[in-house]
This record gives structure tokens, sequence and C-alpha cells, in this order.
């Protein structure tokens, strides 16, 4: 769901760069809070990891593919909705300035997008249902496949006030796409967490430990 | 697994999944792109894309750069090899940036 600088005329983009601002902001002093020399690796591994996973779209039927985003997993295992900001903010300024995979003036929604929404929606959809359901797979599968649908909504009603793509029209073929491409998100999310917690389970914090304990 | 194992596991994973990416990934067009070709009128909520579907981009007033590496590819007649590489380098360069940058915000942190 990466937007094109071509769909978004430059003073919007300026104003969504100027509230991600904040945003950015505030995850660097996530990280320089959060950060230790246990962590690390486990955010530059992720950072890596969500960049191959993003470049490999899979068919989801109606001509269309979809990838993993990964605000969800990175908000997740790090157990901060500023995890997913500060590494999808990285990874999309790699992918726009190099590959030109999304666009420049409308870096800052799409980060908005991606990251913040992403992030703040697969976190706290994830405690939430860890809450109600103690079921690990399905809070990551849901919190991942709604961090994957509110974002691509967003860029929707962003794209209509851009004048690119007509409300209901436009709401209605995003929702129905990445609703389906959700479900590659919550399967790819899953199965990551599960790896990451076997290979370390010192480093995640999902609040599992709490939830099936006493 | 120690942090040194960790992040060699994981960069060798990133890594095989982006070049088997470069293979097999879907050539067809994200959520987004089809919702473009939807709007625009040349492609059908449920259908295939056709193969001459293209999305009609706005220039007129909009912000205009030439990525050094368009599409995750060297080019044409480079071939799948530029995609190994371009995919290589986004991957590696994407752990560094962070690694970096995590490392830079830390030595700003007062020592305690």
């Amino acid at each position: 769901m990466h937007i094109p600088d071509s769909f978004i005329p430059i003073w919007q983009g300026a104003i969504y760069w100027i509230i991600v601002l904040v945003f950015i902001t505030l995850a660097l002093k996530w990280a320089k809070d959060e950060m230790n020399e246990e962590k690390l690796p486990l955010v530059a591994v992720l950072a890596a990891g969500i960049f191959a996973l993003q470049s490999f779209n899979l068919p989801v039927s109606m001509g269309t593919s979809g990838h993993l985003v990964g605000g969800a997993l990175a908000a997740i295992i790090l157990g901060s909705p500023f995890a997913a900001v500060f590494i999808l903010a990285m990874v999309l300024i790699v992918q726009g300035v190099l590959f030109g995979d999304g666009g420049i003036t409308v870096m800052g929604a799409n980060i908005i997008n991606m990251g913040v929404i992403g992030g703040f929606v697969g976190f706290y959809t994830f405690k939430g249902l860890m809450g109600m359901t103690k079921s690990m797979p399905l809070s990551v599968f849901f919190a991942a496949w709604l961090a994957c649908l509110i974002p691509a909504l967003a860029a929707s009603l962003e794209l209509y006030l851009a004048g690119t793509f007509p409300l209901v029209e436009g709401m209605i073929a995003m929702g129905i796409y990445y609703a389906i491409i959700g479900v590659i998100e919550g399967i790819v999310t899953v199965g990551a967490i599960y790896l990451i917690t076997t290979a370390r389970p010192d480093l995640v914090d999902t609040g599992a430990k709490t939830a099936t304990g006493a | 697994m120690d942090n040194k194992t960790f992040i060699i596991i994981g960069i060798i994973v990133a890594l095989l999944i982006g070049v088997v990416a470069v293979f097999m990934a879907s050539g067809d067009p994200d959520g987004l792109e089809s919702t473009a070709l939807v709007v625009q009128g040349q492609k059908e909520l449920t259908g295939g894309t056709p193969e001459n579907a293209e999305i009609h981009e706005e220039t007129e007033g909009r912000f205009s750069y030439s990525s050094p590496m368009p599409d995750y590819s060297l080019g044409e007649q480079m071939g799948p090899l530029g995609g190994i590489i371009a995919i290589v380098l986004g991957t590696i360069l994407a752990f560094f940036v962070v690694l970096g940058l995590t490392y830079g915000i830390r030595a700003t942190r007062p020592a305690k």
C-alpha cells in the first residue's frame, strides 16, 4: 500500500510529513529509553526481515497481490507501537529513496499508515484480545489482520482527500483487497512471532507469560 | 541462542526470503494499485487485471523523483541477477540503518 508521489498533491504530503515527524520524534525517544544491548539485534534483524518480506508479493486472486506490512509484528514483539513507527519509518525511507517504492513527498502519509496506524492498531488490538482470549496465535492473527486493513482504509481516505480515489468506490475496493491481504499479514506475523519467541524468549515482551501464568 | 548467532541466522533468513521473492513473487498489482485501476475504469473489482492495464499518474503539480533502483531491479538487461543485487543491498542497508541509528541514539544517552 505504498502511495506514489503522483497520487497526493505536494501540500497535502507536507501536512502528513509534519504530523509524522511528531511520531518519529516520539519513536526516537522510545528507542533512546528502551534500547539495550539485548534488544538492539532484534530491532535491526526485524528491519531487515520486514524489508525482505515486503518484497514478497503473494497472489490473492482478483488480479491482485499483497505482502506483509509488518507494523503489528514490530509493535507486538517489541512491546510498543513506537517500535513499529521506528522500524517502518526506516524501511520506508530505504524503499522510497533507493527503490522508488512509495514516494518522497508522500512518505509522511505512508509512514503514518503503515507505521503509526499499523503499529497502534496492531499493538492495542493484540493487548485487548490477549486479555480476553488468552490465546497468543488468535490475538496475534486478528491484530495483524486489522493492522493491515485499517491502514489501507486510512490510505483510501487520504487518496479521497487528494482527489485521486472516489470515497465509496475506493473504500470498498481497498477494504476488499486488504481484508484478503490481511490474512497473509496474520499468518506471516503469527509464524514470525512463533519463530522469534522460540529462538530468543528472553527478548520478547508480548505479555504472554503474565497471561498464561498465575 | 546468543546475540551473534541470532543476528547471523536472522540476516540469512531475511536474505533467503528476499532472493526467493525475486523469482517467486507475484507480478500482479498490489491492493492499492488494483484499487487505482478499478476507480480508473481499467479493471473490474473482482476480475483479473488486463495485460495492458496501466495506472494513470497525475504529474501536474506533483513531485517526481527517479530512484537509482526502481522496482527493486537494475534494469531489463541485468534480469534476475539485478533483482537479487537490489534486494540484498536493500535488506543489508535496512539492517545497518536501524543498527546505526539505534547505536547513535544510545550514544546520546547520558552515562549512568
